[in-house]
């Protein structure tokens, strides 16, 4: 449409400025000068307006609203840091703190070679192979980056603004992949829906700095970039989904779900007849060289040939192979039947081929079977059975429908839609997002840490389906209009439709109805704003190791014990004391406190977590025997019942019985059970009152009122009164306890001398 | 590869020689048992394999959907009752309780299924929405695809709140 009527119509309706244009003209106003020279500025901002065409308009409002979802999805996550400060949070992230830390002091091959002598003591840990290396390399990447340009930061806080900042980013690649599945409106919708969805900052707030924060925008960039390749059959997309590939592998243990997932999708195109060759191009490309990156990280190694996990991959590599030869005998060939008996042949000569060799593979021992952490995906009771270190873990519970509500709000009722639109327009994009919806979604019902993994699928699909029914509706909006407007797909119509000329009866109710659903939309999207930030303040910006409660009076009540109880201990031990506690805390101890710990979070020793386990549990005796052999100097337990702390040792005592009882049958757990119910009251087990977690937990307890009208020695966190007051240790004594008796440190004291 | 009936196959047997095959299994087949014995005249005929419409393959992505987002996995694994119970102190009734208090991550079966339910009725209404806007149907089946869709949707809506209100005491305050 030609811009001089455009010009017109909006001059029409933009009435102040088109008044102000025509006063100006004429004689002045008896105002005085300023009124004159603000008419002017007007109209060189209505002349300014009109003079943009329809498509820079409609570039102009996507780059602003891509530009405020970026800044959005930054702010949103930073509630901690202005609660609090800034701080790292939980218990991984401060091995990946101490790590980077490491890495921006003594450099890059000091990192790479690292033996870290201070965690798992006798044993220690090699911690250049044993880690993924991409997000200290990201932080510390970013760090040399903003330090070269004069801006002195500390590398505390780059790192505690890493995962907000890659957070924006993902949202940029969630538009652009949004863009490539159904078009831009639905990468639009795509990117606001990630900005601010729980699923994905509950992993990604500021201070979380873990590998999920960097390794999920690792992921949508690699899965865009491989969707990217097979659109267009580009060897440049599919040698970039392999660096992409390459970014994930070295940021997350998760990079599995790309290897097997890519690979399934590849097959699902085979059998519905889609191979084409731009898929051979893709796929190729990006699994040779993918997988010849990936060998470059230690931690991952030779294992994309050698581990039952990525056979997949190879195999649908191969059989790529197998499809192109076919393809090319076909064509040479030109009797049918020749072809067809030919066909017969490979592909039984084929499958039998890649049996043997899996099978001499597997029966060798060379191709090793799926380790317990992917196996208990598969088979999700697998691990309750046989590993309890995996089955402790709170955050691979399987998932109730509460956690599903709380971290996608009304996604889960526009999922369901948006597979419905993408199976009405298959396309090999939308084949591709609808099984990363559908295989994520399950894995996210086996544990409820993977709703992260699933959560830009089903953004993106949700996308797909508000965009077709906004299109839908907006379509029923403009059906006999006679002048077209121009501008964005959104939801703006409803304004236009006042000054239509009516042509049919049913015209009015059509029009008004569809105005109504459309308020109803952005109804439901404002709730679901709503909601996501509620759930960003009330639920997940709690730092873990400053606790918050509310006091009697309604006024927030903090607890810093954790803190003050590790700086402590850096300050009142000798450097080189050796401390045992249960395996969570590790990694917080070595990097707060500075000292060397026997077990942490890492977990890569079964056997010495259940020495520690059995030490926890058996009487001080043969507890003090272990400690000596493991040469503890200091002991430090978590302790909830002053403050009603629910996650304390106590609560998981039951787990370190289990874990030792694992390996040593001396702990057997029904001697800590009293009718199988697990008790701290008078009517507790013998055993239980008096191993050495008990007395740890409660020594001096029993002489302390915590409540009102309640005997001394009440525990909160359990709503009982202890059974076992009257506590001495032998063998230890009590060296600190924090101002909410939530963390108790003892020392171990030396043997005593021979009479 | 079509699968071939009884005559092709006889018919192939006879013109095999004329043609040539290169199937060495074939060949060995013709020498071994098959040059002394006759081939017997079957009538079987191989299933043709033939891939699902879309639309069947979204029904039962649809019903997984549902089970996922129930909890099953939930159910399978810590094995909670149906439906919980608490027994009144004073008269010694037992009173059922349907949503499990206290944590966002625990569920009794049947609340699962109530809340899988209304999640995928939302998705349903969705649906209708779109295929009320569809040109070729008669309006009146517009206009009741279209009516049901939005009572599904606000229902849906509506019961899912209630859920997680009643679940979740402390939920937007």
């Amino acid at each position: 449409m030609p811009p001089q009527t455009m010009s017109a119509k909006t001059d029409a309706t933009i009435g102040v400025n088109g008044t102000a244009k025509s006063t100006s003209n004429q004689a002045p106003p008896p105002m005085a000068l300023p009124a004159n020279l603000k008419s002017d500025l007007l109209n060189k901002l209505s002349l300014k307006s009109f003079k943009l065409k329809t498509k820079q308009q409609e570039l102009l409002l996507r780059v602003s609203i891509l530009f405020l979802v970026y800044v959005l999805a930054f702010i949103t996550r930073l509630f901690s840091v202005l609660r609090y400060e800034s701080m790292i949070h939980e218990f991984d992230p401060y091995f990946n703190y101490r790590t980077t830390l490491f890495l921006t002091e003594k450099g890059f091959y000091e990192f790479w070679n690292w033996f870290d002598y201070e965690s798992w003591y006798p044993l220690g840990r090699i911690v250049g192979g044993t880690l993924y290396p991409g997000l200290m390399v990201t932080a510390a990447l970013i760090y040399w980056g903003l330090r070269f340009l004069r801006f002195a930061v500390h590398i505390r806080e780059v790192c505690v603004l890493t995962a907000p900042f890659f957070a924006s980013n993902t949202t940029l690649v969630a538009y652009f992949f949004g863009k490539e599945i159904w078009d831009s409106s639905a990468g639009l919708v795509a990117a606001a829906l990630i900005a601010i969805c729980p699923g994905y900052i509950s992993r990604s707030v500021a201070g979380s700095y873990d590998n999920e924060g960097v390794a999920i925008f690792a992921l949508l960039l690699t899965f865009y970039l491989f969707v990217k390749a097979v659109n267009t059959g580009s060897l440049t997309w599919s040698l970039a989904s392999a660096f992409g590939y390459f970014y994930m592998v070295s940021a997350w243990g998760g990079y599995v779900f790309i290897i097997n997932l890519i690979p399934l999708y590849v097959l699902v195109l085979l059998i519905t007849g889609r191979y084409s060759v731009r898929l051979y191009i893709a796929y190729n490309c990006m699994y040779v060289l993918g997988m010849l990156l990936a060998m470059q990280i230690r931690f991952v190694g030779f294992q994309h040939v050698q581990s039952g996990e990525h056979m997949a991959a190879m195999g649908v590599f191969f059989l790529m192979q197998v499809f192109y030869f076919l393809d090319w005998v076909k064509y040479l060939l030109s009797d049918k039947r020749l072809f067809e008996t030919f066909l017969r042949i490979t592909v039984t000569t084929t499958v039998g081929l890649a049996a043997v060799a899996l099978g001499v593979g597997t029966a060798s021992g060379y191709i090793s079977p799926w380790t317990g952490r992917f196996y208990s995906l598969l088979d999700p009771t697998y691990a309750k059975d046989h590993i309890p270190i995996i089955a402790s873990v709170s955050e691979h519970q399987p998932t109730a429908w509460s956690s599903f509500m709380f971290d996608f709000h009304i996604l889960l009722f526009l999922f369901p839609a948006g597979l419905y639109f993408c199976f009405k327009r298959l396309t090999d994009a939308t084949i591709f997002i609808v099984m990363y919806g559908l295989t994520s979604m399950y894995f996210a019902g086996v544990m409820v840490r993977l709703i992260l993994v699933a959560t830009p699928a089903v953004c993106l699909i949700s996308a797909i389906a508000v965009s077709a029914t906004v299109k839908n509706l907006a379509q029923l909006l403009r059906t006999k209009s006679k002048v077209t407007q121009g501008g964005s797909s959104k939801a703006a119509s409803g304004s236009k439709a006042s000054s239509k000329a009516l042509l049919d009866q049913s015209q009015p109710f059509q029009r008004n109805g569809a105005i109504a659903l459309l308020l109803g939309v952005f109804y439901l999207l404002s709730k679901y704003a709503t909601h996501c930030t509620w759930v960003t303040s009330e639920a997940y910006s709690s730092p873990s190791i400053v606790l918050a409660a509310r006091g009697a009076h309604g006024n927030k009540v903090i607890f810093d014990d954790y803190r003050e109880a590790y700086f402590w201990l850096q300050q009142n031990t000798p450097t080189d004391a050796k401390v045992m506690s249960w395996w969570d805390y590790g990694y917080q101890i070595t990097a707060m406190a500075n000292r060397t710990v026997i077990v942490d979070n890492n977990t890569w020793n079964n056997t010495h977590i259940a020495t520690v386990g059995r030490a926890m549990s058996s009487y001080e005796d043969e507890a003090y025997e272990i400690m000596r052999e493991l040469d503890v100097g200091y002991v430090l337990v978590v302790f909830g019942g002053v403050t009603g702390y629910s996650s304390d040792d106590i609560n998981k005592f039951l787990w370190m019985v289990r874990i030792g009882g694992g390996v040593f049958p001396v702990i057997k757990e029904p001697d800590y059970l009293v009718n199988g119910e697990y008790r701290v009251d008078k009517g507790a087990a013998p055993k239980m009152l008096n191993c050495l977690m008990y007395k740890l937990c409660y020594y001096r307890f029993g002489e302390l009122m915590t409540e009102y009208g309640k005997p001394p020695g009440f525990d909160r966190a359990r709503g009982v009164e202890i059974g076992n007051k009257d506590i001495k240790l032998e063998h230890l004594e009590e060296a600190f306890t924090t101002s909410n008796w939530i963390v108790r440190i003892y020392k171990v004291k030396p043997p005593n001398n021979r009479w | 590869m079509a699968p071939k009936s009884s005559d092709s196959q006889q018919s192939l047997l006879q013109s095999e020689p004329t043609n040539g095959s290169i199937d060495p299994a074939f060949h060995l087949i013709r020498i071994l048992p098959y040059s002394f014995l006759r081939a017997p005249r079957l009538r079987l005929k191989l299933p043709s394999l033939s891939l699902p419409s879309p639309m069947t393959v979204f029904s039962l992505v649809l019903l997984t959907y549902f089970m996922v987002v129930s909890g099953i996995v939930y159910d399978v694994i810590v094995e909670p009752p149906g439906i919980g119970s608490t027994q009144d102190p004073v008269t010694g009734t037992v009173r059922p309780i349907v949503f499990m208090s206290g944590r966002v991550n625990g569920q009794y079966i049947i609340e699962g299924l109530s809340s899988g339910f209304m999640f995928v009725l939302g998705g349903v209404g969705i649906i209708l929405l779109d295929l009320a806007l569809d040109k070729n149907r008669a309006k009146s089946v517009k206009v009741s695809y279209a009516s049901a869709g939005v009572s599904s949707i606000v229902l849906a809506y509506v019961m899912s709140m209630l859920f997680i209100r009643i679940k979740i005491p402390a939920y937007l305050r």
